[in-house]
């Protein structure tokens, strides 16, 4: 009998790379650090560079058809995958091909099996929330830190027993043969860019948080909103290059955030008819295909100032004041916009250098390196290890769902 | 937000299609399942589920009964929560339409048919076709999965462009050494064979058993070879801008492409092409062909990532040179805009502009560039003028196709299945795409999609013994007349048509030459061939055309003109993620819906349409799939807005009103597409008023009034 891998990270690189071993009979040990799995798609609302829902993954064996909704995706379900949310990674031992890894695992308050979305928790208590209706699993989690009268009632009540609201952490050691790296990537908060003025006036955000704004399931109903007085947006600029390309904080290009600024800059323009976007940038990196997006952002409309911002000021009516150097016209311009939207550096998750170090693996810019640059196995981060997605650097679907297979594809090989 | 049990119940047990009723509190769980297992013996493991989405539950359903050797292909689910009761304010109304549904899945349950597991035996070969890095990394990796492989080179050795690169980035190595470690695997891996100078004429055939026709050298005889599966990696072309007279490429030896250079630094040293002088001075120009409207639209991705290589394996060999890079914009993703960094503070000069004229005199090539930061012309004599010229691919491609059936981009590239998920498949079942061939690629990113598309196939093939359920479509050669709708429309390209070399008709006319015939291992049961063929020969055996009519009729029992009835018939794929989503927002939505599962939307026929409207629905609507997104192969909507367009001539054509049937394409992170759908198929149903069903006149001639 041998050992089960651990994929660590459920996002759709872990997923995948859960799903396609466990379809060729590994049994697989898939851990989250959230209660809801899905990583960044889950919040990401509509992806390039198919302009449909991130939340898309493959069918396998055990869900019969093509493609499926993260709901259909039946994660808990599966014999070969052995699901554990709320989960980190506390201590790694032993030798490739014979890990011993301590998880710490939070409190299990809802058994995700037994939950039927029947709704009565939410009604009853504040402490419960879906956090998406697309979620994995499907079932809904509880914050303690919200709990109330009601959560208690709705323990009691629940129909299945599902909730146990003294549940504790508790810790469990597992030997794995193989360690699947799916950390991902997180979204850097760039309030340390004080030019900006995130985190200070409301009308500055970040992509991310525009992806959410934009989500006809969010909070606006994909209303284009000020936050500092829900007024309708009439012009949104949008900054490239926050934190990336940059000494004092990431000097990598993090490859991703033209596309996805563009994919909104199009959203806006073209569905949310009387707001006008424009874009700053040093250079619009559009790879392959993705160029559509250039193209199309320019037929629709987006203005494109090359240059930097130097400087933000909030005015009264609740717009702000932009001072932008165009480097084409060699001059200073200002703008009035309601919303601006800064492309901030994507960076490792917290916690990847103490990954990198514990199992001594290469750092690309904090992210996890090749075991053997020359070989140019970008998956194969040393032996037994092996990492995919957002972990490798800023990544898009397509490459995540990829890299997980090549990562599938190494395990399997060397289990021959 | 609740349906009246009691009256289900009641009204269930009435009808003559359901030998008992069960009300169970939680199918979901271990109590739900044991009475289900306990009903599935009871009535030969013919079962209606009536609960909460199939999407969640059957999965959990299929395997409690298998791991106790039960059958769970008999049962059919209605769901009658998220499409019904979470998203309707009456109960009763909503009790009433999940009556409906559930009396259409017993209807179409009557007719369910056990469907087992089969295997068949393939053999465990598969065939590479180009020996560069994506396809010999392809190689290995299947010959590690325990495939034997044969690559085939059209080149009298294996490496393709890599080996030509004097540096790869971001590993700072030679093309041949990053090239050396596998060149040696090949060498030593029995399960391989390598047959170089040898080009593939075509390949016919399924999964399972492809024939390679193919050439080799000094022998006329074309060759052939049997094989499971094939991997295209044929590698990119570079653009040879010979035409676009501004850069004199091809009249002035000076002036070569970026791969040119490339061969240039790798095979020794760089001089003159013309005199064979040092070169002091070298001009790169970027996007050269790539990010035109006139040749190649797209980015091509790697060119500014080159160049920059280049510029430094130059400064290296020559620190005196001067290089100059005229460029749109730098595209170095991730860490590779360190390098970019590196060879600016190397002394590389960047000019953002655009390169206007190349022209020759006094022996020199002079240079005209247009500089947009400083809005100002510039000249310049440099010794070699270096185009980063686009990233095509390889010849052969498009004529492979025409066998290999699998579908290319406007560029020339082989279109992925789909974009986010399934980029190394093609159209073609059996046949992968990796390397450049798909897009530009870097080494690495090659070598990725060569290890993934690896599992692809082994996830295919299984060493040989596919195993798989055998869900998908039946064809009766015997009703077959031989039109090939199924094999031109199929999405996947399974039906193929096959000579009829011993039929006997007695009448010469009457003969039909060709028949289809269906592997139901290579199907994916999305139906589409069974909407289409005019005979009925070949259908799904999980939902026959009999089913699907039964369960129209018994849905649309109740339906009259008083309170008009709009079905909607929606794909498994995208449209029901969507529904489902919507209930479990609990979006609400007029009760007077009808909701009818299929597998995909080009599964209904322009007669499974008409069937609901002979049955007394007023308004018909398909859910699908986004344009260019149906996930059976991309064309499953489009079959299914063919149907619509022709049932909607045909209404208007018989004196009914075109506008009751229409479709709808949706996802799930915009719920909201399919609720404002089902309203305005329900306010063309209150307008419409009264279908000739219902007033009684249908099936008369009536004259025709535009």
């Amino acid at each position: 009998m041998t050992d089960p891998v651990l994929v660590i990270g459920a996002g759709v690189a872990g997923m995948t790379a859960a799903v396609e071993l466990a379809d060729n009979g590994v049994k697989t040990i898939l851990i989250d650090r959230k209660s809801t799995i899905g990583g960044n798609a889950l919040e990401l609302y509509k992806a390039f560079p198919t302009d449909d829902c991130f939340y898309c993954f493959e069918g396998n064996r055990w869900r019969p058809g093509i493609r499926k909704c993260f709901y259909r995706s039946a994660m808990v379900d599966q014999p070969n995958i052995d699901l554990k949310t709320d989960t980190r990674v506390k201590g790694i031992s032993g030798t490739p091909g014979k890990f011993s890894v301590i998880l710490d695992l939070g409190p299990q308050y809802v058994d995700p099996k037994r939950c039927t979305l029947c709704g009565l928790c939410t009604n009853v208590s504040e402490a419960f929330l879906l956090a998406s209706p697309q979620c994995q699993p499907q079932a809904v989690s509880y914050d303690p830190e919200k709990t109330d009268d009601g959560a208690k009632k709705a323990e009691d009540e629940c129909p299945t027993q599902a909730i146990n609201l003294s549940a504790i952490q508790t810790e469990e050691t597992v030997t794995v043969s193989d360690i699947v790296i799916a950390t991902g990537y997180h979204e850097m908060k760039p309030s340390v860019v004080d030019e900006y003025g995130y985190g200070k006036l409301p009308n500055v955000i970040t992509q991310l948080e525009l992806a959410q704004m934009l989500d006809p399931n969010g909070e606006s109903a994909g209303a284009l909103v000020r936050p500092s007085d829900g007024a309708q947006v009439k012009n949104v600029m949008m900054i490239q290059c926050v934190g990336s390309r940059d000494e004092n904080y990431y000097p990598f290009c993090s490859k991703i955030c033209c596309v996805f600024a563009l994919k909104h800059a199009n959203i806006i323009s073209s569905e949310r008819n009387d707001s006008r976007v424009s874009v700053v940038y040093m250079d619009i990196r559009t790879y392959d295909q993705h160029e559509r997006y250039y193209r199309e952002t320019r037929d629709a409309g987006v203005e494109f100032v090359r240059g930097r911002v130097s400087r933000v000021e909030s005015q009264k009516d609740g717009t702000l004041d932009v001072h932008v150097y165009d480097s084409l016209l060699n001059r200073y311009l200002k703008f009035t916009v309601d919303l601006l939207v800064l492309s901030s550096a994507l960076e490792p998750p917290e916690a990847a250098d103490e990954l990198l170090s514990s199992l001594g693996l290469n750092s690309a810019s904090g992210y996890v390196g090749p075991a053997d640059p020359i070989s140019e196995n970008e998956v194969v981060a040393g032996e037994h290890v092996y990492a995919c997605g957002g972990a490798l650097g800023p990544a898009e679907v397509p490459e995540s769902v990829n890299q997980a297979r090549a990562v599938v594809s190494k395990i399997l090989q060397g289990r021959k | 937000m609740k349906l009246d049990y009691e009256f289900l119940e009641a009204e269930v047990k009435k009808l003559d299609l359901a030998g008992s009723v069960t009300l169970h509190d939680l199918g979901c769980q271990d109590s739900g399942l044991e009475a289900i297992a306990k009903l599935i013996d009871e009535n030969e493991a013919r079962l209606v589920v009536a609960a909460c989405t199939s999407q969640k539950i059957q999965p959990r359903i299929d395997q409690y009964l298998q791991s106790q050797g039960k059958d769970p292909s008999r049962i059919t689910y209605v769901n009658i929560r998220e499409h019904s009761a979470w998203v309707h304010n009456d109960p009763s109304e909503a009790s009433k339409k999940s009556l409906d549904m559930i009396r259409g899945a017993l209807a179409r349950s009557v007719d369910s048919t056990s469907i087992v597991s089969e295997m068949k035996e393939v053999p465990a070969h598969v065939t590479v076709i180009g020996g560069g890095i994506a396809g010999v990394e392809a190689a290995l990796s299947l010959s590690n999965l325990g495939y034997h492989v044969t690559l085939v080179e059209r080149e009298s050795s294996v490496g393709g462009h890599v080996v030509q690169l004097p540096v790869v980035a971001p590993t700072g190595k030679s093309g041949k050494e990053v090239f050396s470690g596998r060149l040696n695997a090949l060498e030593n891996d029995k399960n391989i064979d390598v047959m170089t100078d040898t080009t593939v004429k075509f390949v016919e055939g399924e999964l399972g058993s492809f024939t390679l026709h193919y050439n080799i050298p000094d022998d006329e005889d074309e060759k052939t070879l049997q094989t499971s599966a094939v991997v295209l990696a044929t590698g990119f072309q570079e653009f040879k801008p010979t035409m676009m007279d501004e850069y004199q490429y091809g009249k002035n030896p000076n002036v070569v492409t970026q791969l040119e250079l490339s061969r240039m630094l790798t095979e020794g040293n760089m001089v003159r092409p013309s005199d064979g002088k040092p070169v002091n001075e070298v001009i790169m120009v970027q996007c050269v062909g790539s990010r035109s409207e006139d040749y190649k639209r797209d980015c091509s991705k790697l060119c500014c990532t080159f160049a920059i290589d280049n510029s430094l394996e130059i400064l290296e060999r020559n620190p005196d040179t001067n290089v100059q890079v005229v460029y749109m914009d730098i595209r170095v993703p991730f860490e590779n805009e360190m390098i970019y960094k590196e060879s600016r503070e190397r002394g590389v000069d960047y000019i953002r502009g655009r390169v206007s004229m190349v022209w020759e005199s006094d022996d020199e090539t002079h240079v005209r560039i247009y500089d947009s930061l400083l809005n100002q012309y510039l000249e310049s004599t440099p010794d070699l003028v270096v185009l980063s010229s686009a990233i095509l691919p390889s010849d052969g491609v498009a004529e492979l196709s025409e066998t290999l059936g699998y579908t290319l981009e406007e560029d020339g590239h082989i279109k992925e299945l789909y974009g986010k998920l399934r980029r190394t498949e093609t159209r073609r079942r059996g046949v992968v795409a990796v390397g450049a061939i798909t897009r530009p690629q870097f080494v690495f990113e090659a070598v990725t999609d060569a290890q993934a598309a690896a599992l692809v196939l082994h996830n295919e093939l299984q060493g040989g013994k596919i195993e798989k359920v055998a869900r998908g479509a039946v064809l009766d050669v015997d009703d077959c007349v031989g039109c090939s709708l199924c094999a031109q429309q199929c999405p996947r390209g399974v039906p193929l048509m096959i000579e009829q070399t011993d039929a006997e008709e007695e009448d010469e006319a009457q003969k039909i030459l060709f028949k289809a015939a269906i592997d139901i291992l290579n199907c994916h049961s999305c139906g589409v061939c069974q909407s289409l063929c005019p005979s009925g020969a070949t259908q799904l055996n999980f939902l026959s055309n009999s089913q699907l009519w039964s369960e129209i009729e018994a849905v649309l029992n109740e339906a009259d003109s008083e309170y008009p009835i709009t079905v909607c018939f929606y794909c498994e794929e995208c449209s029901v993620s969507t529904i489902d989503i919507v209930g479990t927002r609990k979006m609400e939505y007029p009760a007077s819906s009808r909701l009818i599962p299929v597998p995909c939307a080009g599964r209904v026929s322009i007669i499974d349409i008409l069937k609901a409207f002979e049955h007394g629905a007023s308004t018909v609507m398909i859910a699908a799939c986004e344009t260019d997104r149906c996930h059976i192969g991309g064309t499953g909507n489009e079959i299914a807005q063919v149907q619509v367009d022709v049932t909607r001539d045909i209404l208007n054509a018989i004196g009914w009103k075109g506008e009751r049937v229409d479709m709808f394409r949706m996802f799930s992170a915009e719920p909201d597409r399919f609720t404002s759908a089902i309203r305005e198929m329900v306010k063309r149903a209150q307008e419409l008023g009264p279908t000739p069903v219902h007033k009684g006149t249908a099936g008369k001639w009536m004259e025709v009034t535009e």
